[in-house]
């Protein structure tokens, strides 16, 4: 079977001969290629070739479409980035200074033309190409509700959310929310098959429980409702969820959840069962410290709890280039072999 | 009718109702209490409580840190004006983000709570250079220096808070100050923040303000 193939497997609980195993990396595309990150996110084709070439050196099931979180926001009119050669570029520029702003945010008619895109299209374009067809190709949306953090800062979204006037908060969620939607159909036609929706205010530890359903939910549901939930993984930002979970398997009907590793992995595999896929993520921060046989120990333990009843898929988070390489392939290789379903051949 | 007034204020905050915790301030000042009262009695304990409700409520979140924070700090700054004599300062304390961090949330909260805690704050920004940490430290005569960090480079990179104490160590000035710090990867290992040098971390930035108070006494008392 293909990865493709295994992925799906996992969601419908049909067999297959191990779990899909995936392994986000990006802040390694450019060591991969010897480029500083400038250089290397100036082009897609850089992005494609990191992310071919990284996974026939771990050979996990899954290749990323993102360049860097803050690419929505320059799709949005952000013109300052700060590159790092130790991390994650930033958002640096942010296009909403003042609530003046909101009103001249331009959400663009089509963002596949936008200058912004182009390269985006190109990296998808290699992946489809070389994998589209038997290997699960990851992009990265951020929800409306979460996206003005990176058009205006968090503390600044956090001061319009719950103090602001609440006719220029609605009009920027509004854009964001069209953003959203332009943003999951064009990834789609371009050769997404894995879309994570990410969301920390869809949890609870961004906003109280009230909130989460007067605001955060309907927010959603007008996200999604466009495009629908396939091929959609609900992701917090590494925040725990597993008490919304329910409902967003109820409300939005996603059935497919990236848990935090701060959550309780068997209380999340508990409620979403065979009604869909349990993602056991590892604390990849805690895999900076840790040694090879640490890693393995903890990829067995999760798989361990995942793996009853199928439903499962091993992953991790955002990988830190400060993770020993030796640990990134001690859990890839581990998550093979405790992943493995006993009687079904490949 | 203070434990009234304690509640009300309290109830506010805990759902982040900016508007209602105002309104029990002015109808405490209308009834005759000080302004002093109102700090010392109301806000600081209020901020205590939330500490601990946040260690205990499992649906404690962001939203409510930030607006206990805000509310706090908005309060005591209106009090402070109406203060018969100027109030007596905790410690002073630099805060900042690492360098090549530009995230600026939790550090806005921990300020936010300081302030209420009656500890002066210097708000160095974000991007801050380990070098311009400990300067400002040296002029401020603060006892304690807040490294903020949401990324897992800038926490525990060259040029973060492992640059701050390799400073310190450098010009003698390790028992002068506290080195603590702060942010989202510290949360998914508690171990950390040893890792980069630091004295001391917190989950989040409510009781980020109680350790900083609890540093601050440990340099005076040194």
């Amino acid at each position: 079977m293909t990865p493709l193939e295994i992925l799906v497997a996992a969601v419908n609980g049909t067999p297959a001969p191990r779990i899909p195993v995936f392994c986000n990396l990006f802040d390694h595309g450019p060591r991969e290629l010897g480029m500083s990150q400038q250089d290397y996110y100036a082009n897609g084709e850089n992005v494609a070739a990191g992310q071919l070439k990284m996974r026939a050196r771990y050979g996990q099931d899954n290749v990323w479409s993102l360049f860097y979180v803050g690419k929505e926001a320059e799709l949005l009119g952000c013109e300052g980035i700060l590159f790092a050669e130790d991390g994650p570029p930033n958002v640096a520029d942010f296009v909403i200074r003042s609530y003046d702003d909101v009103a001249k945010l331009e959400v663009p008619d089509d963002i596949t033309t936008h200058p912004a895109w182009a390269e985006t299209a190109k990296c998808l374009k290699i992946l489809k190409d070389e994998v589209g067809s038997t290997h699960p190709i990851c992009a990265y949306l951020t929800a409306s509700t979460t996206l003005p953090a990176l058009l205006m800062g968090m503390d600044k979204w956090m001061e319009l959310l719950l103090t602001g006037p609440t006719d220029v908060r609605d009009e920027l969620l509004k854009k964001c929310s069209v953003f959203y939607q332009k943003e999951a159909a064009a990834y789609r036609a371009a050769g997404a098959n894995v879309l994570i929706y990410s969301n920390p205010f869809g949890s609870t530890s961004f906003v109280g429980m009230k909130r989460f359903k007067e605001f955060s939910m309907p927010w959603m549901q007008r996200d999604l409702a466009p495009g629908g939930v396939g091929n959609i993984v609900y992701y917090c930002g590494m925040a725990p969820f597993n008490n919304v979970i329910q409902q967003v398997m109820d409300e939005l009907k996603i059935g497919v959840h990236y848990i935090s590793p701060l959550a309780d992995l068997a209380e999340a595999k508990a409620i979403i069962g065979n009604k869909g896929l349990t993602c056991g993520v590892i604390d990849d921060i805690k895999m900076i410290g840790w040694t090879p046989e640490q890693t393995r120990a903890e990829v067995r333990r999760m798989c361990e709890i995942g793996m009853v009843g199928q439903h499962f898929l091993f992953g991790n988070g955002v990988m830190p280039l400060g993770v020993p390489e030796a640990n990134i392939q001690a859990m890839i290789n581990a998550a093979f072999e405790y992943g493995k379903y006993a009687g079904v051949s490949s | 009718m203070l434990d009234q007034i304690v509640k009300a204020y309290n109830e506010a905050v805990f759902e982040t109702d900016k508007e209602a915790a105002f309104d029990v301030v002015n109808a405490a000042l209308a009834d005759g209490m000080t302004a002093e009262e109102i700090v010392f009695k109301v806000v600081i304990p209020a901020v205590e409580e939330m500490m601990s409700n946040i260690t205990k409520d499992p649906d404690a979140n962001l939203a409510q840190h930030f607006m206990t924070a805000q509310i706090a700090a908005e309060v005591t700054e209106k009090m402070l004006v109406k203060f018969e004599y100027p109030p007596e300062i905790i410690g002073r304390v630099v805060i900042g983000t690492a360098h090549g961090d530009l995230h600026s949330l939790g550090k806005r909260i921990v300020m936010g709570c300081l302030k209420a805690l009656m500890v002066e704050v210097t708000d160095l920004g974000v991007n801050v250079p380990a070098e311009k940490f400990v300067e400002a430290a040296l002029a401020q005569d603060a006892q304690v220096i807040a490294v903020s960090a949401m990324m897992v480079h800038t926490a525990t990179g060259d040029n973060g808070a492992r640059k701050v104490r390799q400073i310190l160590q450098e010009r003698g000035l390790e028992s002068r100050f506290r080195l603590v710090v702060g942010g989202a990867p510290y949360r998914f290992d508690n171990e950390l923040y040893k890792t980069v040098g630091a004295d001391g971390w917190a989950p989040d930035g409510v009781n980020a303000g109680r350790m900083i108070v609890n540093m601050i006494k440990e340099v005076k008392a040194s």
